[in-house]
């Protein structure tokens, strides 16, 4: 198993988790890595990836594993001259095993386009957002897990994965708050974790463990 | 210039599916080439629909080619998009380099489709240009149109500069360049016009002397024409999303009623060697998990059998799904149905009785409808059928044909597998006179005729279990016939209806009649007039473009037809149809 690490930036942003596993098998294809099919009657490459992105933001941390038995220099340069460079990879990890990122991610770090000023979250952070066609009202302060200084920009850790918090719900209020004028686009990721034994360990650092 | 690219960019956080606009597509050529002049293919409608057609990836893939020019591409934005460019002030802009369409310097409109009609001045409205092209003055790009719809280009001639009539492989590329050198000499636009005039195909209506005709474009060479061997992989998943081999051009069935069957003449074949090798470059450059192999009737390619045997071996190692479309009953090869593994079949039989299909001449007969057994042998377990409503001598005995047929099939079926029923869905459109076919001068059925035609047969495949019934609006249908048929005095009608509000025609929920008989009403012209039979005599808005056959040759297959004789498939023996004028049919 090799995982690779990519960006998901400039136009590729708005290619939804759906088209860019279609995406993905494409580039697989043309980038001639030869992965692994399941068995069965409708074998199906076996590829991996780690929760989706939404839409409109982009990132420098998104990890796709793939079950091939080429060595991972190899699936590197070939999947990097496969891409354009809105999805470049920028690292790549031998792994034993699917390090299964999609069930054991639990948070991310997201840069916005927007000077950082610190955030109190002690009397809650609410925010309204739209769902099937109804307005929620909904504290999220339990799922925002840090607020900080990015470079001077604002930096925030969020809930990912079973526990989820879409950045783009939080824009609204964010530009309120900070007087600000942001969009969707001025979001990126910039690492995810996952939890071990109680801690946050950025995946780059799970993926040279051995699992 | 103002870059937009920063601000359109941010819109698209808001709008629908906006991979559809933003760009950056693999195989994506060289944007930043220096060059002699810039085209934008406009495709009026949107992303997913656009990106499916073949003539655009060609067209684009030849200009992009050439050295001095470069192509970009424009769809018709939904809704949601065109609401945001118009309250942000932000005009119509190419999908790769977020360039204003105002600022190319030429505008290529491919127009597939009549109910697309309104759709281009929707994207012109939306690029802030002029409808009529005699309001544009120089510093408007050059307007094309081109596409299927050149056959009769009289109810858009009001709004373009030239149409190209037929193939645009060679004509799109001499009229760039008559552009640019007419650019470079400092010609004025009427003089550049007049230069563009003697491109074979080019049609340019501002100089349209009475008594001339336009001779329609014709690749000669097919063999070798340049067809995309590094096709654009779509940001999102589009109507055909997939490698798409085209196997030749024309058709030898001469289906009375098929418009595409008598204009792409002469037949002209690509090599099984060259097709496979385009494939695999396609795939290796692209991708793609699908391949289709596309042209009119591709069961009748001379070299089926040789090109399976260079594919299938490539796309089971790749894992790649080969896909035969649409084969018609008569080229219905089990053995080929046995290594594609499709769970649905498709037929096109159009009418439900011999005597019917030997009008239209659509060369299936019982028998081979019979053969469909086979099919059910090897495993399918459903089936679909296309017919036509309201052909030329159409009565409720054809009509009642269809369920026969119906009826037919499920027996076949039961004496070879009982299992499962068979699901057999029955699609029915509702026939078009088009120009240049035999039928070119049938009046279409009234729209209450139509009405009650379909209930007749809906009321019959009710009483067949497992048979589902599907049918085309029969609003759409009298609008498609009227424009397809129409002439000049449109250009102020499709205006008068974008200003009611149509477009977007071809879809269901945006379709709306109440304007379009406004809209008619209006003009003062009336849909009657355009769906009732034309005399033999008459001057056809259409007859000056010369396709190679001949008026003539058209009547008297319109005679044979009511005669009920066929006319046997060109790939049998030449018909003298005059189309090999035009370069010789590779059949022959």
């Amino acid at each position: 198993m090799l995982t690779l690490k990519y960006c998901k930036a400039g136009s590729a942003c708005f290619i939804s988790h759906i088209d860019l596993l279609r995406h993905v098998s494409r580039i697989l294809r043309r980038a001639g890595i030869t992965v692994n099919y399941s068995q069965g009657f409708n074998p199906h490459a076996l590829v991996y990836f780690s929760p989706p992105l939404g839409v409109g933001v982009s990132s420098v941390a998104e990890y796709l594993t793939i079950d091939t038995d080429m060595n991972e220099d190899e699936v590197f340069e070939r999947y990097n001259s496969a891409v354009p460079d809105t999805l470049r990879a920028s690292g790549i990890f031998v792994c034993p095993k699917n390090p299964n990122l999609q069930g054991k991610v639990v948070s991310a770090d997201y840069i916005l386009d927007v000077p950082y000023k610190p955030i109190d979250l002690s009397g809650g952070f609410e925010i309204s957002y739209g769902k099937k066609g109804q307005t929620v009202t909904e504290d999220v302060s339990d799922k925002i897990y840090s607020v900080f200084d990015e470079d001077g920009r604002l930096g925030l850790r969020l809930a990912l994965g079973n526990t989820n918090l879409r950045p783009d719900r939080l824009i609204p209020r964010l530009n309120e708050m900070l007087g600000a004028e942001i969009s969707i686009t001025d979001v990126r990721k910039l690492r995810q974790y996952v939890e071990v034994g109680g801690a946050l360990i950025n995946v780059d650092d799970y993926l040279k463990t051995n699992f | 210039m103002e870059s937009f690219k920063d601000r359109f960019f941010k819109l698209l956080a808001e709008v629908e599916k906006p991979a559809r606009y933003s760009g950056g597509e693999w195989n994506t050529p060289d944007m930043d080439k220096p060059r002699k002049a810039d085209m934008c293919f406009c495709f009026p409608e949107l992303y997913e629909i656009g990106m499916s057609n073949l003539g655009v990836q060609i067209l684009y893939d030849i200009i992009n080619a050439d050295k001095d020019f470069v192509a970009e591409r424009c769809f018709a934005p939904a809704q949601d998009l065109a609401d945001r460019l118009r309250a942000e002030n932000i005009p119509l802009l190419s999908i790769e380099t977020k360039k204003p369409l105002k600022d190319f310097t030429v505008l290529g409109f491919s127009i597939g489709f009549e109910l697309l009609y309104t759709n281009v001045l929707y994207m012109l409205d939306l690029a802030g240009i002029p409808f009529l092209a005699k309001d544009r003055g120089e510093d408007y790009p050059i307007l094309l149109a081109g596409g299927p719809c050149s056959v009769n280009p009289e109810p858009f001639a009001d709004f373009f500069d030239v149409i190209v009539c037929g193939e645009g492989e060679e004509a799109d590329i001499a009229i760039l360049r008559a552009v640019a050198d007419g650019r470079e000499k400092g010609l004025s636009k009427a003089e550049i016009l007049a230069n563009i005039k003697n491109i074979e195909g080019a049609y340019v209506p501002s100089l349209k002397k009475d008594g001339e005709t336009v001779k329609k474009a014709v690749v000669r060479d097919f063999e070798n024409a340049p067809f995309p061997r590094r096709p654009l992989v779509p940001n999102i998943e589009t109507v055909h999303d997939r490698a798409v081999l085209e196997l030749y051009r024309g058709c030898g069935s001469g289906c009375r009623f098929c418009q595409a069957g008598f204009w792409y003449r002469p037949i002209r074949e690509r090599s099984a060697e060259s097709l496979a090798d385009i494939g695999k470059d396609m795939i290796d450059s692209a991708g793609f998990s699908e391949m289709s192999l596309c042209s009119l009737s591709t069961g009748d390619y001379s070299e089926l059998q040789r090109l399976e045997e260079l594919l299938v071996p490539f796309c089971n190692e790749k894992h790649i799904n080969l896909a035969l479309p649409s084969l018609r009953i008569s080229s219905f090869k089990s053995d080929m149905v046995r290594q594609s593994r499709r769970s649905s079949l498709t037929f096109a039989p159009e009418a439900g009785t011999q005597r019917l299909r030997n009008v239209i001449n659509k060369n299936v007969t019982d028998e081979e409808i019979e053969n469909l057994a086979e099919a059910f042998e090897v495993g399918y377990e459903s089936i679909k059928l296309y017919f036509m409503l309201g052909l030329p001598t159409e009565t409720d005995e054809d009509i009642a044909g269809i369920a026969e047929i119906c009826k037919k099939l499920k027996n076949l079926y039961y004496l070879k597998r009982r299992k499962r029923g068979l699901n057999i869905s029955v699609s029915c459109a509702v026939f078009i006179p088009k120009p240049c076919t035999p039928f070119q001068w049938e009046a279409q059925i009234s729209f209450d005729e139509m009405l009650r035609r379909q209930q007749y047969l809906r009321g019959l495949l009710r009483e067949i279990k497992g048979v589902s019934f599907s049918w085309h609006g029969a609003e759409t249908s009298v609008l498609e016939a009227s424009l397809a048929r129409g002439d000049r005095r449109q250009s102020a009608l499709l205006i008068r209806a974008y200003e009611l509000g149509a477009k977007f025609d071809a879809w269901t929920e945006s379709f709306n009649w109440d304007i379009w008989k406004q809209a008619f009403s209006d003009c003062g012209l009336s849909v009657d007039e355009y769906i009732r039979e034309r005399g033999a005599d008459e001057v056809l808005p259409w007859d000056f473009i010369d396709t190679g056959v001949s008026k003539k040759y058209l009547r008297r297959e319109r005679d044979m037809g009511y005669a009920g004789i066929t006319t046997k498939n060109c790939r049998d023996g030449c018909n003298a149809c005059g189309a090999n004028r035009f370069g010789r049919c590779s059949i022959c």
